[in-house]
């Protein structure tokens, strides 16, 4: 088909400012949809990739009430049980309360061996290897301070083995004052979308006997148990028969998959996710009516001008298509560089979003959809002026007012 | 080269049937210059849209070089113009997004010519009408009359059968008015091109060879100038 397409990049360019808009509107609609439905599939991959052979224990009360430490070997008794963790929210700052992520003190013995799924330890060479995991291993077993971080943090903060790392707790705040220090010994890269980059593990028996010393404020306690079932091992059976032994105190536990566990975190929110669903669609259900409604005007306007193509020889079906095409140039480019730029952004929101959303991500799924909607888009809003060009009579078009 | 037959022509206007051209016969031969007169109204323009293939009739025939285009379907009306004709309309009519030289080479795309054999007879055609220096420039960077002339190069680049122009000094001042009249004629003197334009510019109808004056859709009249643009200076300069 012969049309003048040279008139496509014409019109957007010498309308400048109508195109900025309707550009800027395509690309901060679809990029907002990218972030907003990020959001709601980087939760849902928080539960959809959570481990099916791990379960966690907590108090029936809250997740806010610690269970006792005494609790772990009666646990670690019940049939199908392979490890049990203990995992202590730490809840500590470095340098200002902004800087905040997740600390917890495990049992450094088996965190590594317990998460070998979920966490690569990197070598010095900065790769993942098992040199990598026997080196941080070594060096939690010889340090009572040593703690592995995310190489998230690691990239924030420059922080490498060997650095130490100054952290203010608000729940076990050192009675002088001082910082809690601890050396890093190993760097973790997640091998998995809902395991953060920005995590800290330390060994609970620092926290504990630290605690102690009376060197700290905090009771003791845990406040979870992870625990890894055995090959084969069915995990209702087991939740079944850890809530059983303490059905009567002192401290009703409440046991669930790991998957589950996720599950109430998002709860919490209610239906956030929901509705940030919903105002995703309604953003871009919104700027179709702003790019229809811009080449409508355009179309409008060039009526004038389409007559003459017609007149000159140009056929109803190309003149039509050249409508389309710049409708469909601008969604695309204005749509396909919103999403773009969530794409290159992911890094930056995740840092940004502190320990709220260390595992954000956007799905090359949901940046696919981006881009079909932006297509959709520009054939819905290049529809009609297309028609209507095509159907358009050169005697009538002529007669318009260019 | 025009054979019109019995042609009408209705539009509808506020729920009433106008016939706009009422079995009109006219005949163009090969390389003559034609102008149309006659009051608002009368059928002028319709007769070239018609010829054009821009419209159909509502009853007749109408050949024009050897085709009969009231058989063609409104596909393959477009082709047949792309390769027929030329139109110059009076208001110029140029895309304002575009330079001269892309102007003048829209039709030629349409021509299966290489990219640079398009460009030579763009660039010719804008050679004839005394605008290559202009053919960079915008249309609103031109004159109304420099304008005019580009889309008569426009017209002529596809080395059409007929050119047709619909008032194509209505907008122009009398000076520019002359030299585009003086133009066409010379492109149906030494091009041998055919060419039927509408005017109610009497000084402007006397570079024609032959004038037809059009009354409510009928011929009227018609008037042969023996020395067609000769008596044109002297009534540009009394208008002025």
């Amino acid at each position: 088909m012969k049309a003048p397409w040279l008139l496509v990049g014409r019109h957007l360019r010498a309308h400048w400012l109508r195109t900025g808009l309707t550009f800027g509107s395509l690309f901060f609609a679809l990029f907002l949809f990218c972030l907003l439905v990020s959001l709601v599939t980087t939760l849902d991959d928080a539960i959809r990739q959570s481990a099916d052979d791990r379960v966690i224990v907590q108090s029936a009360v809250s997740l806010f009430v610690d269970l006792p430490l005494d609790y772990q070997p009666k646990i670690e008794a019940v049939p199908g049980i392979e490890r049990v963790s203990k995992f202590q929210w730490f809840g500590g700052f470095y340098q200002s309360r902004e800087d905040f992520f997740a600390q917890f003190g495990v049992d450094h013995d088996r965190l590594l061996e317990m998460y070998g799924a979920e966490m690569g330890l990197l070598d010095p060479e900065g790769t993942v290897s098992e040199a990598g995991r026997e080196l941080a291993q070594a060096g939690l077993d010889a340090d009572r301070r040593a703690c592995i971080i995310g190489e998230g943090l690691a990239r924030q903060y420059g922080w490498k083995v060997g650095s130490t790392v100054p952290l203010q707790s608000g729940i076990f705040p050192m009675r002088d004052g001082s910082a809690w220090e601890f050396n890093v010994v190993g760097v973790y890269r997640p091998l998995k979308r809902n395991f953060d980059d920005r995590t800290i593990f330390f060994r609970y028996d620092f926290l504990d006997e630290t605690r102690e010393a009376g060197l700290c404020d905090g009771g003791p306690g845990v406040g979870v148990y992870s625990v890894n079932l055995a090959e084969g091992a069915d995990a209702g059976q087991v939740i079944a028969g850890i809530d059983r032994i303490f059905e009567n105190g002192p401290q009703k536990t409440f046991t669930v998959t790991e998957a589950a566990f996720q599950q109430t975190f998002i709860s919490m929110m209610g239906n956030v996710p929901f509705f940030v669903g919903t105002i995703g669609g309604a953003v871009v259900f919104a700027v179709v009516f702003s790019v229809v409604n811009t080449m409508l005007m355009s179309s409008r306007q060039r009526a004038h001008e389409l007559g003459i193509l017609k007149a000159l020889g140009f056929s109803d079906g190309a003149v039509g298509t050249l409508l389309m095409v710049e409708s469909l140039l601008l969604s695309l480019l204005g749509g396909g560089l919103g999403v773009g730029f969530a794409w290159v952004s992911q890094e930056g929101i995740r840092v940004a979003s502190g320990a709220y959303l260390p595992t954000y991500a956007v799905n090359p799924s949901t940046a696919g959809w981006g881009l079909l909607i932006a297509l959709g888009i520009g054939l819905v809003a290049g529809l009609g002026p297309s028609v209507a060009a095509a159907r358009l009579r050169p005697v009538q078009a002529l007669r318009s007012e260019g | 080269m025009i054979r019109m037959r019995t042609v009408t022509k209705r539009y509808q206007r506020g729920g009433q049937v106008l016939t706009v051209l009422d079995q009109l016969d006219l005949d163009v031969p090969q390389g003559d210059f034609v102008a149309l007169m006659g009051p608002s109204g009368s059928g002028k323009s319709t007769i070239l849209n018609l010829v054009g293939g821009l419209d159909l009739p509502d009853a007749g025939r109408i050949d024009v070089a050897g085709a009969d285009i009231t058989a063609m379907s409104e596909a393959q009306l477009p082709a047949w113009r792309a390769r027929h004709v030329g139109f110059v309309f009076q208001a110029f009519n140029l895309v304002p997004v575009l330079t001269a030289l892309e102007n003048v080479l829209l039709p030629l795309q349409l021509q299966p010519l290489s990219r640079a054999q398009r460009r030579q007879q763009a660039e010719f055609a804008l050679e004839i009408v005394g605008l290559k220096d202009r053919m960079d420039h915008r249309p609103k960077q031109l004159s109304g009359g420099q304008e005019q002339r580009v889309a008569i190069a426009r017209a002529i680049a596809t080395d059409p059968d007929l050119v047709l122009a619909d008032e194509p000094t209505g907008d122009l001042d009398r000076e520019s008015a002359n030299a585009v009249m003086g133009l066409l004629r010379r492109l149906n003197a030494e091009l041998k091109k055919t060419l039927v334009v509408v005017t109610h510019d009497a000084v402007a109808a006397e570079h024609a060879r032959r004038v037809l004056h059009l009354d409510k859709g009928v011929l009227a009249r018609e008037e042969l100038n023996p020395s067609p643009g000769q008596a044109a200076p002297a009534a540009g300069r009394a208008a002025r």
